[in-house]
């Protein structure tokens, strides 16, 4: 009887669309990008098929399964220890002879496996033709067609692959001549292997010894702790034919094994399964393309003019929509305010809530049409090109090529997130480029940021948002590049590793993608908004509202408050009080006493702040803060900014609403901090150097301590600080000076 | 003037001052040379994969291999350029493709 559970994994080389698959049959909708590398660890996923419960798990790409990259290391590892019922090997088949080389190493595995050749609408449209049955026939392994963008053939690969999970076939590894001088020496470690039963219980002899042959790093250490006698001897055989091979063909032994495997998928595909309509050596779009955009003249140039055009398009769609959410937030606001009664409530939800939660609410469509246009990019396959082309200059800063990735998943191109981008460094194999990519990736302007930049672009430099969030994001990187060079030549010094990488084609984003992304992204901004930030939004303003004040001083701006209306008439007293703001114009008596009034609660609303436990500590860092122009308010805020950035805005939404200005007068936040005295652009520019670099937030820290150590993630928040307050303070004053 | 012909002015520009400056660094037509120092786009043939060990196994997974005929897509004159090798465009920094000795064809 069938076992009513299957176990799954998706393998294959990077881009091959083992994300996509997992999606289709998922609906996980897990991140899928057109770019190398987005699968760093393994994920899991069920679905049900005719009655069938399937665990399915999405496996990193990979080229091999020798320990080249942690990539190779995660998919062997769970192939080894987990042993899944079944492992589709997704084969990109417009691309088959470098896929197969995969494939390869699966058939001498022994795992059981069937083949899905993916992307066969690409393969036609380049004129590439592949008779599966007959690859099926030649490989001995089911191999089923499929379009996973579409959708095509994926019922029948999943047919294909519960039959291949249920059958009682024994997959014995597949043999693959290597060569006469190597075949004898694999004969020798086999039965050296067999003799003493070494590391059998894991791996075929043959794996294990072909493993040795390509001086696996990984094999070869586990060798050693399981019976280093065994390995020795194992590493002296290998080591005897590797310098053979070395003086009499200047080749290590992995090469042999390399173009031998390259052989055999060539005697495969010459078989008639492979027919080319178009010659082989035709450039394809892509490749056309590529000689443009990454030409070292143009390259860069398309590269800036296309993140420009992304900031204009984000600001200039986004307008429309960003306004009329403040309207609804201003209509809310004010019908609480005259539907509630006076009293911490009220209070709570007019300034803990909607000022500070539907302050970042309403920057929902602005990171909407970002996450498109970023979505674009990455689905297209730009995104790898502009890895690629910033290789060179990631170069020169101490950084390693795979950085790049990291920088982007960050908010390179504005609107990531630190915490992928902090796990993105695995990719990293040299620890001090990890490190030094690792501890610099924060400085980016992630998700959480954008709200905070375009606040103050918009309130101080109206008039050209888009260059200034384009001129805010290039400096970002330069930030972050310098301060990777110095540590580079400081505490990380250290020799580079070389950086390759495969560039996918260049592909059509699909709508259905596009929205998948965009929404992803929006709804997790939406979340932490309406969930993690709420609560933060909620506890500060609780912290800004209590202590209050106390009586004696309640008392005397009471006493002020009589002192000012006994100084006019009866009558115009009755007048103010009898106003209702629609119907009628106040007298000029009328409008001068409500103004007395209004500065009074201004005093008043300002004073309770301050002694609130929030104001008493921006209070107490206002001596040293002052330097770089920000007053207690604003260090309320930047203190938020710990726990999450996106506090930052809700933070100075509540802290601006409840002390000082009157509230017929408020407008929205950005016209409040352009009014208020102690903000000018000079402080705008001091403030978002400030926010932009210093400690990153509360989970970004506890992810590097996870990745390095508590010791780096403490460095990381007091360097970042330290640098981000320098830098403030060298702004404001230069700034001022002028 | 087209993209190609700005591309030959340049690298015929840095072909000048190199050699003017007694350090020119374009393979010859028909000569090995690292692909690094490949000013021109077109096909190669991999003679050499030179550089650690590690490079090396890394480079033949990839199957730039001895004999295999590549295309070059994009030199960038002694620094990272684009390779189509088997089917896919790899992208090599510099150090990688100055341990890869090709000929021209």
């Amino acid at each position: 009887m069938s076992n009513p559970s299957v176990t799954m994994a998706l393998a294959g080389n990077p881009n091959a669309g083992k994300t996509t698959l997992f999606n289709e049959l998922t609906g996980a909708k897990q991140h899928v990008g057109n770019y190398p590398g987005i699968t760093v660890e393994y994920k899991e996923g069920f679905f049900s098929h005719e009655n069938r419960k399937i665990n399915i798990t999405d496996l990193p790409g990979t080229y091999s399964l020798t320990a080249y990259s942690v990539e190779e290391l995660v998919s062997r590892d769970f192939l080894t220890n987990q042993q899944p019922d079944v492992v589709i090997n997704i084969v990109d088949a417009s691309n088959i002879e470098r896929n197969l080389y995969l494939t390869t190493q699966f058939l001498e595995m022994g795992v059981p496996l069937i083949i899905a050749l993916n992307m066969m609408d690409v393969a036609k449209d380049r004129g590439i033709e592949i008779r599966a049955d007959k690859l099926a026939d030649l490989l001995g392994v089911p191999v089923v067609p499929i379009i996973a963008r579409s959708g095509k053939g994926t019922d029948e690969l999943i047919r294909q692959a519960l039959l291949v999970a249920d059958s009682t076939r024994v997959w014995e590894p597949r043999d693959i001549s290597y060569g006469e001088d190597l075949d004898e020496v694999l004969m020798d470690l086999i039965a050296t292997i067999q003799e003493s039963s070494f590391l059998t219980a894991s791996h075929p002899a043959r794996f294990t010894a072909i493993k040795y042959l390509e001086h696996d790093d990984q094999m070869l250490t586990k060798g050693q702790k399981t019976d280093p006698e065994v390995a020795t001897k194992l590493e002296n055989i290998v080591g005897t034919i590797s310098d053979h091979l070395l003086k009499t063909m200047d080749v290590y032994p992995e090469a042999i094994i390399a173009d031998h495997r390259y052989g055999f998928i060539k005697s495969i595909t010459r078989q008639g399964v492979l027919t080319h309509k178009y010659d082989t050596d035709r450039l394809y779009t892509s490749d056309k393309i590529d000689k443009v955009v990454t030409n070292r003249l143009l390259g860069p140039v398309i590269m800036l003019a296309i993140l420009f055009g992304l900031y204009q398009f984000t600001f200039s769609w986004s307008e429309l929509p960003v306004a009329w959410m403040e309207v609804f937030f201003g209509w809310l606001g004010g019908t609480v305010e005259t539907t509630f009664p006076d009293g911490p409530l009220k209070s709570m939800i007019i300034s803990g809530v909607i000022d500070g939660v539907g302050g970042l609410l309403g920057f929902v469509p602005l990171i909407m049409f970002m996450f498109f246009g970023i979505a674009v990019l990455e689905d297209s396959g730009y995104l790898a090109r502009v890895a690629f082309m910033m290789d060179r200059i990631f170069h020169l800063f101490g950084l390693h090529g795979s950085s790049v990735m990291p920088f982007i998943v960050s908010g390179g191109i504005a609107g990531g997130c630190a915490v992928p981008g902090v796990m993105a460094t695995r990719t990293l194999r040299s620890p001090k480029e990890r490190m030094a990519t690792l501890l610099t990736v924060p400085f980016m302007n992630c998700g959480a940021k954008v709200p905070v930049l375009v606040l103050l672009i918009g309130a101080f430099f109206a008039d050209h948002k888009a260059l200034y969030m384009f001129l805010f994001t290039m400096l970002a990187w330069l930030v972050a590049l310098v301060a990777a060079k110095f540590l580079r030549m400081t505490v990380l010094r250290g020799e580079a590793t070389p950086f390759v990488m495969e560039l996918p084609p260049y592909r059509f984003p699909t709508l259905r993608g596009l929205f998948i992304h965009t929404w992803e992204r929006t709804w997790q901004y939406i979340k932490k908004a309406g969930t993690v930030i709420l609560g933060i939004s909620i506890l500060l303003w609780a912290m800004m509202t209590y202590p209050g004040l106390p009586q004696s001083q309640q008392d005397l701006f009471e006493s002020e408050r009589l002192e000012v209306k006994n100084s006019f008439s009866e009558t115009i007293r009755h007048e103010l009080a009898a106003f209702d703001g629609a119907q009628r114009q106040l007298s000029e008596k009328a409008i001068e006493l409500k103004h007395g009034l209004s500065t009074i609660e201004q005093k008043e609303s300002a004073e309770r702040l301050r002694h609130s436990i929030a104001g008493r500590v921006g209070s107490f860092f206002e001596p040293v803060s002052s330097y770089a122009g920000f007053d207690w308010r604003t260090n309320i805020a930047m203190l938020g900014g710990f726990a999450a950035k996106e506090v930052i805005i809700s933070t100075l939404g509540t802290a601006y609403s409840m002390g000082g200005v009157a509230a017929d007068d408020a407008g929205t936040l950005g016209q409040r901090l352009v009014k208020d005295p102690n903000w000018n652009r000079v402080v705008a520019v001091s403030a978002l150097i400030f926010i932009m670099f210093y400690a990153p937030c509360f989970v970004t820290v506890v992810c590097i301590a996870k990745e390095s150590s508590w010791k780096w993630a403490f460095f990381s928040m007091a360097f970042n600080t330290l640098f981000a307050f320098f830098a403030s303070v060298a702004v404001f004053q230069i700034g001022s000076f002028f | 003037m087209t993209l190609k012909e700005i591309n030959k002015k340049c690298c015929c520009l840095a072909k000048k001052v190199q050699k003017c400056a007694g350090n020119s660094r374009c393979n010859r037509q028909g000569h090995q040379g690292p692909l690094s120092e490949n000013c021109q786009a077109g096909k190669v043939k991999i003679c050499k994969i030179t550089g650690d060990r590690k490079l090396c196994a890394r480079m033949a997974s990839l199957g730039v291999l001895p004999g295999e005929v590549a295309e070059l897509l994009c030199p960038q004159n002694s620094s990272q350029c684009l390779l189509k090798i088997r089917g896919g465009t790899l992208s090599l920094d510099q150090s990688t493709s100055n341990n890869i000795i090709v000929q021209s064809v």
